[in-house]
């Protein structure tokens, strides 16, 4: 049963690898895909982060406790980061007025979009 | 097999890359200039976690704790200052 285990873990790690590159493929793609700033940070800031996230399970998987703690640590920054960055960019892109390219924008209360 | 699924990972990493970098150069607004500059430095993060991962070395690792310390600070000074015109 321990061996079966450990036969399997580098194909797991192989498996966490494509699927955190497939992961970050989609949020490039979704780059160059979206219209405007609003909706790119979807595709931006979470999938790529999320990709990042399942390269660093995958080397936690088959590594040695260095590995795994300074993985551990990368994961866990990212984790409190991402939000916060894509946050200061979205207030940013508010502050200075970007216009909403997606289809059916809804305007909130407080201050209004100045012009989509 | 595993060597190639690392080999296949790195140069598809690498057009990822080259991607992202030609979204910062023409992409027309400011703040998605920094969302994809954002985005460069995490595949620079994840080129170094695959590069440790295949090397099996942990020093690539601090290299990439460091860079995804830095791109937060920058994009946060960044941001703050395209917005509202002061960092502090």
């Amino acid at each position: 049963m321990g061996s079966v285990v450990s036969a399997a873990v580098p194909f797991l790690a192989d498996a966490l690898v494509v699927l955190g590159v497939f992961v970050m493929t989609v949020g490039v793609y979704g780059a160059i895909r979206m219209p405007d700033t609003y909706t790119r940070l979807h595709a931006m800031s979470k999938a790529v982060f999320l990709g990042v996230v399942s390269l660093c399970v995958s080397s936690a998987v088959t590594g040695d406790p260095q590995v795994i703690f300074r993985v551990a640590l990368i994961a866990a920054f990212l984790i409190v980061t991402t939000p916060i960055s894509a946050f200061v960019i979205a207030r940013a892109a508010y502050l200075r007025g970007e216009s909403v390219e997606a289809p059916g924008p809804v305007s909130e209360p407080g201050k209004p979009p100045e012009d989509n | 097999m595993h060597e190639v699924v690392f080999y296949l990972a790195f140069a598809w990493m690498t057009v990822l890359l080259v991607v992202s970098v030609a979204a910062v150069i023409r992409l027309r607004s400011t703040a998605g200039r920094i969302l994809a500059l954002d985005m460069t430095t995490l595949m620079l993060v994840a080129l170094l976690i695959l590069y440790a991962d295949a090397n099996r070395s942990s020093y690539y690792l601090d290299a990439a704790l460091v860079l995804s310390l830095l791109a937060f600070l920058a994009t946060l000074a960044l941001a703050r200052y395209h917005g509202e015109r002061r960092i502090f």
